[in-house]
C-alpha cells in the first residue's frame, strides 16, 4: 500500500493500486484528518473521522455516495491530479487538472507523455521537454519531487503558474509502477507574492530617495533600517541590529543637556505607543559637528493592534535655523533703521522747535515716543504681535510722580495684532496725557484704573478716572477725542464710549479681537 | 521740550564725550547735556575718533551709540572702562542689541527725550 501525502495535505492510500483501465480507479480510503495549509502558516484540522468503518452521523445518501466512492472525490477536489504509468503514459486525470491544461487528453496517448499540459515552462521562460518535466524526473529516480513551481501553457497561449507535487507510485512489492502529480493554480499566489516584493521594493527605494531622514525599529526599539539621508544627519553608520532606539551618535536637547538613547523621543513613542512630533533635540556626530532635528516618532501597529515597531522621520533644522536667524537680523536692522530714523526725527523736531515752550512741542514728542515703543513690543515678536498689558504699561511708563503712582493697571496679557496694538497705543496715550493735563493724574489726590479683559473673542477696557478736578465735556474736539473715534470705531470696527463725568473722565472700549 | 528746571545741572562743570554718528542726534545730545551744566561736551562720528581722543584726554563720563554705521563702539568701552570712565549706551535694538558682555550697562533707547536720558544720567552720578 502507497501513501501519499499531498502538498494540499489530502493523506490518499491507495488499496489496491491501479488495475489498468480507463475507468475512475482511486480506491481510497480517506484518512480522517483533512489538513489545510493557511497562508499565515497556522494548520487548521478537522479531525471529523469519515473511516468507512463508521458512518457519519447524519450524511445524505449523495455525500455518502462520494465518501464510499473516493473517485468521485477526487474527481471534485480543487486541486489538478493526475497518475502516469511507468511508461509515463496518461492513466487517469481530474476534472480540474483538464480545466488547468485547457484540454481533455485521451488517456494512453503518446503525445500526452508525462503530462497533459499542451506546453511546460520554468519560471524563466525556458521551456521543458515532457521527458525533463517533474514526472518523468520521478519515473526516472523513483523519488517525490515537492513544491515544484513551473508554468503551463494551453493551446491558446494562456499561461498559469502551477506548483507541483509529483509522488513515484509502487507495487506492493517495492516495484516502481507509477506516478501521481498533484498541481494547483498558484498564479494568483505568485501575482500577489511579486507584487507584495515590488511594494516593498518601491517602499525602500522611496524611503531610500526621500530627502528626510528616515529609520525603522522593532518594537523593542532595535534599528532595523535607515536611509541615506539618515545617515548623513547622523555622520556616520550605525550598525543594524545592535543599536537602539536612535542611530545618532549622541543626542542633547536644545539647552544641551545630554540625552541618553532610551529616553530619547522614538523610545518615548515606543513605551507610550503612540506617535509624538518633536521635541526639537540636536544630534552630535562622531565628529563633533552638532545639527538640531526635529524627530517624528511613529510606532507601526498590525490589523490586531499589536505594536510591531516604529519609524521615525527626522528634519534636519539647521538650514531652517539659518534662515530664521537670517531673518531675525533682517528684521533687527529694520527695526534699527526705523527707530534711528524716528530718533532723526525726534531730534530734528527736538531741535527744529527749540525754546518754543509749547504744548505742542511736547505733545508731538510724546506721540513719537509712543510709536517708537510700541514699533519696539511688536520687533520683539517678529511684527506679529505685541501684548496689551505691556502697552498699557508703556503708556504710564513716561509719567512722573503721583501720576505714574496713582494709575492702576489690573488686566491679563493680551496679544494683539500690529494693527490693533497700534491705535490702542496711540488712543490710550491721548487718554493719559488729557488725564494728566486736566484729569484725575492732575492731582495728587486723583486715581485711574484701567481694567481689561477678554470675552467672546474681544478686548474690553474700562477706563475709569476719579478724585480729579471736576470735568467738562471739551469744547473742541481734539485730537485725542477724533483719535479714539476713528481709530477705534472705524479702524478697528470696535465700540468706543467716552462719558467726560463731573466725577472723572470714564471711557469704555470693545476691540474686535483675531479668533 | 528741552527745558531744564533749575537746580537742575548736575552736569555742572563737567567734560562728556558723545560718541553719535548720527549728526541731528549729537546736536541734540550737545544741547541737552549742555543744559544739564556739562562744561566741555566732545564728539565723535566714529571708534577712530573716539579713541584719538580718549588717548590724551579723559571725560568725566560718555554717552555711546553703540551702532555707528555699522561699526560697534564697544572699542571705546573698553577703552572708557580701563580709563574708570563712566557711561551710558544708546541704540535702536532695544536691550538685546548689546553685547552680553555689557549688559550690566545702562542703556537708553533710541529715540529719547530729555527726561529718559537725564534720569540715566543722573543715575551714573549718584554723588550729584
Amino acid at each position: 500500500m502507497g501513501t501519499v501525502l499531498t502538498n494540499c495535505g489530502l493523506i490518499v492510500s491507495g488499496s489496491k493500486g491501479y488495475a489498468g483501465t480507463n475507468l475512475p480507479l482511486w480506491r481510497l480510503t480517506i484518512s480522517s484528518r483533512v489538513c489545510c495549509r493557511q497562508f499565515s502558516g497556522a494548520w487548521m484540522s478537522n479531525s471529523a473521522d469519515f473511516s468507512k468503518d463508521r458512518a457519519p452521523p447524519v450524511a445524505s445518501l449523495a455525500l455518502e455516495r462520494i465518501v464510499r466512492s473516493p473517485a468521485a472525490l477526487v474527481e471534485n477536489l480543487p486541486i489538478g491530479i493526475y497518475t502516469c504509468d511507468r511508461d509515463g503514459l496518461l492513466v487517469q486525470f481530474n476534472r480540474r487538472a483538464a480545466a488547468l491544461w485547457g484540454l481533455t487528453p485521451v488517456t494512453g496517448d503518446e503525445r500526452f507523455r508525462f503530462c497533459g499540459a499542451f506546453k511546460s515552462f520554468e519560471r524563466d521562460g525556458a521551456q521543458i521537454a515532457a521527458d525533463r518535466s517533474p514526472m518523468a524526473q520521478v519515473l526516472a529516480g523513483g523519488q517525490p519531487i515537492r513544491d515544484r513551481e513551473m508554468m503551463i501553457e494551453t493551446e491558446d497561449g494562456n499561461r498559469l503558474t502551477i506548483l507541483a507535487n509529483v509522488d513515484p507510485l509502487f507495487d506492493e512489492h517495492g516495484n516502481l509502477v507509477g506516478g501521481v502529480n498533484c498541481f494547483q493554480d498558484i498564479s494568483e499566489l505568485v501575482n500577489m507574492r511579486r507584487d507584495m516584493r515590488e511594494g516593498r521594493r518601491l517602499g525602500r527605494r522611496v524611503m531610500e530617495a526621500l530627502p528626510a531622514a528616515l529609520y525603522t525599529t522593532d518594537a523593542e526599539g532595535k534599528l532595523l533600517y535607515f536611509n541615506k539621508a539618515a545617515e548623513q544627519l547622523w555622520g556616520f553608520k550605525p550598525t543594524l541590529g545592535e543599536q537602539y532606539w536612535c542611530g545618532s551618535w549622541k543626542i542633547f536637547w536644545p539647552d544641551g543637556t545630554f540625552v541618553p538613547h532610551d529616553q530619547c523621543p522614538m523610545a518615548v513613542a515606543l513605551k507610550e505607543k503612540r506617535a509624538l512630533i518633536g521635541p526639537e533635540a540636536v544630534a552630535e556626530r562622531p565628529d563633533g559637528t552638532r545639527v538640531p532635528f526635529m524627530p517624528h516618532p511613529t510606532p507601526i501597529f498590525d490589523s490586531s493592534g499589536t505594536m510591531i515597531g516604529a519609524v521615525n522621520m527626522l528634519i534636519d533644522l539647521t538650514e531652517q535655523k539659518r534662515a530664521n536667524a537670517q531673518q531675525r537680523g533682517l528684521i533687527d536692522e529694520l527695526n534699527h533703521r526705523v527707530k534711528n530714523t524716528l530718533a532723526t526725527i525726534q531730534a530734528l523736531a527736538a531741535q527744529t522747535m527749540r525754546g518754543a515752550k509749547n504744548e505742542g512741542a511736547k505733545d508731538f514728542e510724546n506721540r513719537l515716543l509712543t510709536l517708537s515703543r510700541v514699533h519696539d513690543q511688536l520687533s520683539r515678536h517678529s511684527w506679529e504681535w505685541a501684548d496689551f498689558a505691556i502697552i498699557a504699561q508703556q503708556t504710564f511708563a513716561p509719567l512722573r510722580g503721583s501720576a505714574n503712582s496713582n494709575a492702576h493697571l489690573v488686566g491679563p496679557s493680551v496679544p494683539l495684532s500690529p494693527k490693533t496694538a497700534l491705535a490702542l497705543a496711540m488712543v490710550l496715550r491721548e487718554l493719559a496725557a488729557n488725564a494728566e493735563k486736566y484729569g484725575a493724574l492732575s492731582t495728587p489726590a486723583g486715581s485711574l484704573t484701567l481694567t481689561w479683559h477678554v470675552a467672546d473673542s474681544r478686548l474690553l477696557l474700562d477706563w475709569r478716572e476719579q478724585g480729579g478736578p471736576s470735568v467738562g465735556k471739551p469744547r473742541k474736539r481734539g485730537f485725542g477725542t477724533r483719535l479714539l473715534e476713528r481709530s477705534i470705531a472705524e479702524e478697528l470696527r470696535g465700540v468706543a464710549r467716552i462719558d467726560y463725568a463731573a466725577a472723572g473722565v470714564h471711557c469704555t472700549m470693545e476691540i474686535p479681537l483675531p479668533e | 521740550m528741552t527745558e531744564i528746571r533749575s537746580g537742575k545741572r548736575f552736569l555742572d562743570g563737567l567734560c562728556v564725550l558723545v560718541v553719535e554718528d548720527e549728526a541731528i542726534i549729537s546736536f541734540l545730545l550737545e544741547d541737552m547735556l549742555g543744559e544739564l551744566g556739562a562744561a566741555d561736551v566732545r564728539h565723535a562720528g566714529n571708534v577712530r575718533t573716539a579713541l584719538a581722543f580718549l588717548e590724551a584726554h579723559t571725560p568725566d563720563l560718555a554717552v555711546l551709540d553703540v551702532n555707528l554705521g555699522g561699526e560697534r563702539v564697544y572699542p571705546v568701552a573698553e577703552r572708557l572702562e580701563a580709563k574708570g570712565v563712566t557711561f551710558v549706551f544708546t541704540t535702536g535694538y532695544g536691550k538685546g542689541g548689546i553685547d552680553a558682555r555689557w549688559s550690566a550697562r545702562p542703556v537708553v533707547q533710541k529715540p529719547f527725550n530729555v527726561e529718559a536720558m537725564t534720569q540715566a544720567l543722573r543715575a551714573l552720578l549718584p554723588a550729584r
